[in-house]
């Protein structure tokens, strides 16, 4: 986890420094023993002069004075360096590196507290380093010195200035063997420049041995005239000793990727400040590869060590550098000419011999940087062999070569991807198989914004609430760097503020007197920091608290008094504050007031019965900076006695003896109602006979009243009232004279919508004009309407929503006159919009011919369409293709072609159309046109012209018809003759004369004999070629015609087993009554039929089958044989026939003795009724349907 | 089942113990309790239903870190995450385990996983990812108590965390960036592998469990051989 690289700088303890100076004394006393041998002034310059050899005791008593004299020795000590500039090695030469061996351990990141003056400020690492390093420490680049440095695009110096570091451990130095510089004067020819190992710095150890004892001999006797002579000595001295950096030490911070130098310089004077110069030399790899050499301006104390960092742009594990320094002192107490020291000696760090064991490393570890930053990244690989492959964000990436080794990436302008950082990873792969993988994420933080529109200001005086807009938000995730902090920094005070939240922040006002404030926003993150900064006074930047308490007073119909409160926050502190008068959603009036602490505004000219919002709000007034929030309030004005007459207007029926007057009035505006209005006073006054005035008062809703005046001439106020009084009032006068109602209407053009209406200028004095009109003409309250036009005018456009299209609407136009009675002028009549019509006539077809025919529509209303008819359309269809004259051809919306017929005028409402052709069909269609078109398609009526003879076979027909009617009268009435002409009564043997004549007679044995009382054995039939059809009826049991001339009737012994089949002979041409009683009376024994056979016979079934093929085959060949029967035989019955008698008492058989001849009927008379005593089988045998097919 | 053909006597031993445990065969004994079925089964949905919702997890997570660890075809050497329990183990010594260890190997890495899984869930940086965390740990909490159930159905002793090597999650500062991103890779990795893993585990101990009843009883009975 990183922690934020800021870097501060050690405490400098006061304890340290004391403990130091005691150190410094010590020093004291040891450098000052080269002054010994100053005795030997020619041999001072070949005298070593670093006194670390010497780890002498301290010298209590002499502290103090040592370091007076060491003061004054260093006033003189720089006038000896011109004459060592000659001597010193040139900076070229290259002493041997020192190889420093770097721990792993790491440099801590913790910050560095500054010394004390500056304690407490950061300087943060980043950019902005580079430049306060160069403003603190003087750092200057002398890049003319050295090769262009291949790293050095971002490589900075960040030296810790002002190196006020007290190192502890001058004791090292001074118990070690010091880095002894090489002597100027004894130093030999360039060519052979003073070694810099520092195992070979120090004398030997028998040397210095005896130097000790010499020292030690000669310490006490030369004391004084060393004291007598220091002064002398010591600038002997100082012109011979250069000052020198020594004891460079050089450590690595491998997150930053700095390395950092600290050194100290030898033979400085004590006490004394100097103004130096160090340059300093960086290589990398290989010392004779420079990379960059830079100059460093400090002021040096005595024994002060000297501290001051680069920064790599190259992780320092990627590479070993080199450092070497070299000094020059440039104060302007010293004059010129300076001399440069000699380079020290090469101090290599190298941090990749501590890495580990693995076989790829990248390097940095994971970093930060800003958006828009240039990167390197290197990677270490431990085999050359390994194939390794990078990858940035995905995709492979290439480097450079720095070695076998190692490979270089420069990552350019570095853009922000996500807050969880940017992978940049490389993998050794065997094959296909990766065996390992090292990565870094690096972390690209967005630029810090400048906090925008940052202000303050106070509601209260007690807080100064400062807000600003952030901008982007450069937190970035797994903790790598929070959201950027805002610190607020009053300058006046000194107070400062961390606020919490990111875009405002409170600050509490303490002190009352302080009126002008000086904030400095500080937004900061680990990168960077940004500030911006504003001055002002605080009553300049007042945001008032909303007024409150806002009232009104003596509110009436006009005005009122408007009050309201403001906080007091300060003495004296005046207000402007603005008032805004509301009513309905629209601002009616604007004020501005400047007040202290209690607001009042009388507010005028408002409307009465109104309700107004009127709200406020306030400013500081002596400068302006923002407006409260409103604070407002509804109120209502009184009401006001309504300040206009109501627009009246009437309508007048004339009866017999009096008028129907209905009075109109429109509601007051709310501008004029002044109130709610309650009710409308009518006063009726009588103008030709004096007598009291009615009053009739109108509930306020309503819009009209109706009076019934008698034919007098009235006076009619109308006044509206509301609770405080009545309005002016509207005068209207009725003429005893009815209306005229005989004015011409006059029509009017459609024109989208509006009327024009013009008319002509009454005569006479007119104080104006009046229009009315219904908005709804069609029902019956038809909502009258009018409007007042003033006397000049001579037109007026009538324009409504209400109109609609295809309404009629009818407009009058009076002329008022002086005495306020209207006179009707002109009516017009128009419609908004014309529409076709809406129906078609109903059409009438008469006086039809052959020829022609006329069409009528007579009950078409032309007044109840929606527009004015113009006419009609008569279409007509007929197979003939030439249409008639006054016709033309048209073509109907079906495609169909006809022929039309035009009708101009509207009240023409028959057609005779002629010319046609008899016995052909017309198809005819009637249709009204407006302005707008036709009606609507409808069928069309077809007619049929008549024959051309058709009446003369009328004239024959009706007279035929009267014939014939008169034959048919006739023959009723003659009907008797007639009958007995053609068809006579057959008369009744029962009632003929003969019977008379027999019984009278008396012979009684003499009969009449009846057919059924013989039994016939055989009967002749006589055929006849031509074939008669014969109704016979047979035996069913007679299933042959083998004879067909004779059929046997009776029973015979071999054929009696089933039923007795019997036959019965009718002579149709008998009464009725006697044939029936003979019919089915002569049943041979045995006369019933059993029961079953009854039931047998009766089933139609069985008789069906019982008949079935015989019947019919014998019937076929019967009819075959003829088609009438000639004859038939009739048997006189001997007793005469009572019908009730006849089935219980049959009469005995009887021989036949006479035979009748009868006359031949047609068959089909022949149906014979069917009694009750018929016989059942008989019944059933006698389907005449079964019989005849 | 590690009966031999021949065995005479273990066949007899097995008969008997078949005889004695016939009450307790489930389809006999209707009256006692279902047995670890349910709750085995009940484990295998869960684990199933983690299976798909670490499916999404995981492609949020990934996608969070960025490339190359959202790269479907991205596979690291497994270098780091020593400590989380791997999932892979080769095909023989999986089928010879028994189901108490393959439990208890079961539970113990998901207490581990779930350990790694909340330090993940405290330094997500987006609100979204750490409620989908949240959840992700409530139900494999939910998968840990369930396999715990099915342990002590089975009358499996609950492995017990020896003091000291309690897994935390120590994001040290020795550990890069970049570490620590693989590490969270793998830790999702194995996670998917574990729950494949389990489900597998479960659906062969549940076809074991459920009928035919007397081969359980059998394969219990023998285990007492």
């Amino acid at each position: 986890m990183e922690t934020r690289p800021k870097v501060w700088l050690k405490d400098f303890l006061p304890e340290d420094f004391r403990r130091g100076s005691h150190r410094f004394g010590l020093w004291i006393g040891t450098t000052s023993a080269p002054v010994r041998y100053t005795a030997q002034p020619s041999s001072v310059t070949r005298l070593p002069s670093g006194p670390a050899g010497w780890p002498g005791r301290p010298w209590p008593g002499q502290q103090q004075r040592c370091a007076g004299r060491r003061a004054s020795a260093a006033e003189f000590s720089v006038s000896a360096f011109p004459s060592q500039a000659s001597t010193t090695s040139p900076s070229h030469r290259r002493p041997p590196a020192r190889k420093v061996r770097v721990a792993r351990s790491r440099l801590p990141q913790d910050p560095v507290r500054l010394p004390r003056g500056t304690e407490g400020r950061r300087i943060p690492v980043g950019p902005r380093s580079a430049k306060s390093a160069k403003q603190d420490g003087k750092l200057q680049k002398t890049s003319p010195l050295c090769p262009p440095p291949r790293f050095s695009r971002n490589s900075r110096p960040s030296a810790l200035a002002p190196q006020l570091i007290h190192s502890p451990g001058p004791g090292r130095l001074g118990t070690s063997a010091p880095p002894s510089t090489p002597a100027p004067a004894p130093a030999p020819a360039p060519h052979t420049p003073r070694r810099t190992r520092p195992g070979s710095r120090s004398p030997s150890p028998a040397a210095k041995a005896e130097l000790m004892a010499l020292f030690e001999v000669f310490q006490t006797t030369f004391f004084l005239t060393l004291l007598s002579l220091r002064t002398y000595q010591s600038e002997v001295l100082a012109e011979r000793v250069p000052l020198t950096p020594v004891s460079l030490k050089v450590s690595t911070n491998s997150a930053r990727q700095s390395l950092h130098l600290q050194w100290t310089v030898q033979n400085l004077p004590y006490h004394q400040e100097l103004k130096m110069v160090f340059q300093i030399q960086i290589s990398r790899i290989e010392t004779s590869n420079v990379i960059w050499v830079g100059n460093y301006s400090t002021t040096v104390k005595w024994n002060q060590v000297l501290h001051w960092s680069w920064e790599s742009e190259l992780p320092l594990e990627c590479a070993t550098h080199f450092v070497r320094i070299k000094s020059v002192v440039d104060d302007a107490r010293f004059p010129e000419p300076n001399f440069w020291s000699n380079w020290s000696s090469w101090e290599e760090v190298s941090v990749q011999d501590s890495l580990g064991q693995d076989i790829l490393f990248v390097f940095p570890k994971d970093k930060l940087v800003e958006e828009g930053a240039n990167v390197t990244i290197c990677y270490i690989s431990r085999n050359i062999q390994n194939n390794v492959s990078c990858y940035w964000e995905g995709k492979q990436i290439y480097g450079e070569q720095l070695d076998p080794h190692v490979s270089v990436f420069h990552l350019s302008s570095v853009p922000f991807i996500r807050k969880t950082g940017a992978d940049m990873y490389c993998e050794v792969s065997q094959g296909n198989v990766s065996t390992s993988i090292k990565g870094i994420v690096l972390f690209v933080s967005k630029v810090l914004e400048e906090p925008k529109d940052f202000s303050c200001e106070t509601r209260d005086f007690k807080t100064l609430h400062c807000t600003w807009d952030p901008g982007v938000d450069t937190a970035l995730g797994w903790s790598k760097q929070p959201s950027q902090s805002y610190t607020l920094f009053e300058s006046f005070s000194g107070e400062k503020k961390l606020c919490t939240h990111q875009n405002w922040c409170n600050w509490q006002i303490t002190q009352d007197s302080q009126e002008t404030y000086n904030f400095t926003l500080i937004a900061e993150n680990y990168l960077r920091k940004r500030s911006v900064n504003i001055l002002f006074n605080l009553t300049h930047q007042v945001y008032p608290m909303n007024p409150f308490s806002v009232n009104f007073e003596n509110v009436n119909a006009t005005n009122a008094i408007m009050t309201w409160k403001v906080y007091s926050v300060k003495n004296n502190f005046t207000y402007l504050c603005q008032i805004e008068v509301y009513c309905e959603g629209k601002m009616k009036q604007q004020y501005n007031v400047s007040i202290k602490m209690n607001g009042e505004y009388f507010l005028s000219d408002l409307e009465p019965f109104t309700e107004y919002m009127a709200r406020v709000r306030c400013a500081g007034a002596s400068h302006f900076w923002k407006w409260s929030q409103w604070s407002g309030q509804n109120f209502t004005t009184l009401e006001a006695a309504p300040s206009e007459a109501p627009d009246v207007w009437r309508n007048v029926n004339s009866e017999p003896g009096s008028h129907i007057v209905t009075l109109f009035w429109k509601p007051l505006s709310k501008l004029h109602a002044n109130g709610k209005i309650l009710f409308y006073n009518v006063v009726v006054e009588n103008l030709d006979k004096p007598s009291k005035s009615e009053l009739h008062s109108v509930p306020a809703p309503a819009k009209s009243t109706k009076l019934t005046l008698d034919r007098h001439s009235y006076e009619i106020w109308v006044t509206a009232n509301n609770s405080v009084g009545a309005s002016p009032a509207s005068i209207i006068v009725i003429s005893a004279d009815p209306e005229n109602q005989e004015v011409e209407e006059e029509r009017i053009a459609d024109t989208e919508g509006r009327f024009s209406l013009s008319w002509k200028p009454q005569p006479g004095d007119v104080v104006g004009y009046v229009v009315d009109w219904c908005d709804h003409p069609q029902y019956t309250l038809c909502d009258l309407q009018w409007k007042n036009v003033g006397p000049n005018a001579t037109s007026t456009v009538i324009s409504t929503d209400a109109f609609r299209p295809g309404v009629r609407y009818n407009f009058r136009i009076y002329g008022l006159s002086t005495k306020r009675i209207a006179c009707l002028l002109e009516k017009k009549t128009g419609y908004s919009q014309e529409l076709a019509p809406s129906d078609n006539p109903h059409m009438l077809v008469d006086k039809l011919t052959s020829h022609s025919f006329t069409l009528s529509w007579k009950y078409y209303s032309t007044e109840s369409q929606p527009g004015f008819i113009q006419g009609y359309h008569v279409y007509l269809k007929s197979k003939a293709r030439q249409c008639h004259p006054r016709f033309e051809r048209a073509v109907l919306t079906d495609g169909s072609e006809c022929c039309k017929y035009k009708i101009d005028n509207p009240e023409e409402k028959a057609l005779i159309v002629d010319n046609l052709k008899p016995k052909s069909v017309y198809e005819i269609f009637v249709t009204p046109f407006t302005s707008a078109g036709e009606g609507p398609n409808a069928t069309f009526t077809k007619v049929t012209t008549p024959d051309e003879h058709s009446s003369m076979l009328i004239y024959i027909l009706l007279p035929m018809s009267f014939c014939v009617l008169l034959i048919m009268i006739g023959c009723y009435l003659k009907s008797q003759w007639i009958k007995e002409t053609c068809y006579p009564d057959i008369p009744d043997p029962y009632k003929s004369s003969i019977l008379s004549l027999i019984k009278f007679k008396e012979k009684p044995h003499l009969t009449i004999m009846n057919v059924s009382d013989c039994i016939p054995d055989a009967i002749e039939v006589v055929s006849k070629p031509e074939g008669t059809k014969i109704q016979f009826r047979k035996s069913l049991t007679e299933t042959e015609l083998t004879k067909p001339n004779y059929l046997y009737l009776l029973p015979t012994e071999k054929n009696h087993s089933g039923p007795v089949p019997f036959i019965c002979f009718e002579n149709l041409t008998y009464n009725q009554a006697t044939s029936d009683s003979g019919s089915c009376g002569h049943v041979p024994v045995p006369m019933k039929p059993p029961p079953s056979q009854l039931g047998l016979m009766i089933s139609p079934e069985n008789v069906k089958k019982a008949l079935g093929k015989n019947y019919m085959n014998s019937l076929g060949e019967i009819s075959a044989g003829g088609t009438n029967l000639n004859y038939v035989s009739q048997l006189a019955s001997p007793m005469s026939g009572d019908k009730d008698s006849l089935p219980t008492n049959p009469v005995e058989p009887s021989n036949c003795s006479e035979y009748k001849r009868q006359m031949a009927v047609p068959l089909c008379l022949a149906s014979p009724p069917l009694t009750e005593n018929s016989s059942l089988s008989s019944i059933t045998l006698l389907n005449p349907g079964e019989h005849y097919r | 089942m590690d009966l031999r053909a021949g065995d005479s006597w273990g066949m007899l031993a097995c008969l008997c113990t078949v005889l004695w445990h016939l009450p307790a065969v489930p389809a006999l004994n209707r009256t006692g309790d279902l047995g670890p079925g349910p709750s085995i089964q009940k484990t295998y949905d869960l684990t199933r239903y983690l299976e798909h919702q670490l499916r999404s997890l995981a492609g949020t997570y990934l996608n969070y870190l960025g490339p190359p660890f959202n790269e479907p075809d991205f596979n690291p050497p497994r270098l780091g995450a020593e400590t989380l329990p791997r999932a892979t183990v080769d095909l023989e010594v999986w089928r010879s385990l028994n189901d108490k260890l393959r439990l208890t190997q079961n539970y113990e890495a998901y207490s581990h996983l779930l350990c790694y899984l909340r330090g993940l869930n405290r330094q997500a940086a987006t609100a979204e990812l750490r409620r989908s965390l949240a959840h992700f740990c409530t139900s494999l909490q939910g998968l840990l108590g369930s396999i715990a159930g099915v342990m002590a159905a089975l009358g499996y002793p609950l492995p017990q965390p020896l003091p000291g090597t309690e897994p935390t999650w120590t994001p040290g500062p020795a550990h890069s960036d970049f570490l620590q991103k693989m590490d969270d890779f793998w830790l999702l990795k194995e996670l998917q592998t574990w729950l494949w893993r389990s489900a597998k585990d479960f659906n062969r101990l549940k076809k074991k469990m459920q009928p035919p009843a007397a081969a359980v009883t059998l394969h219990l009975g023998a285990h007492g051989f």
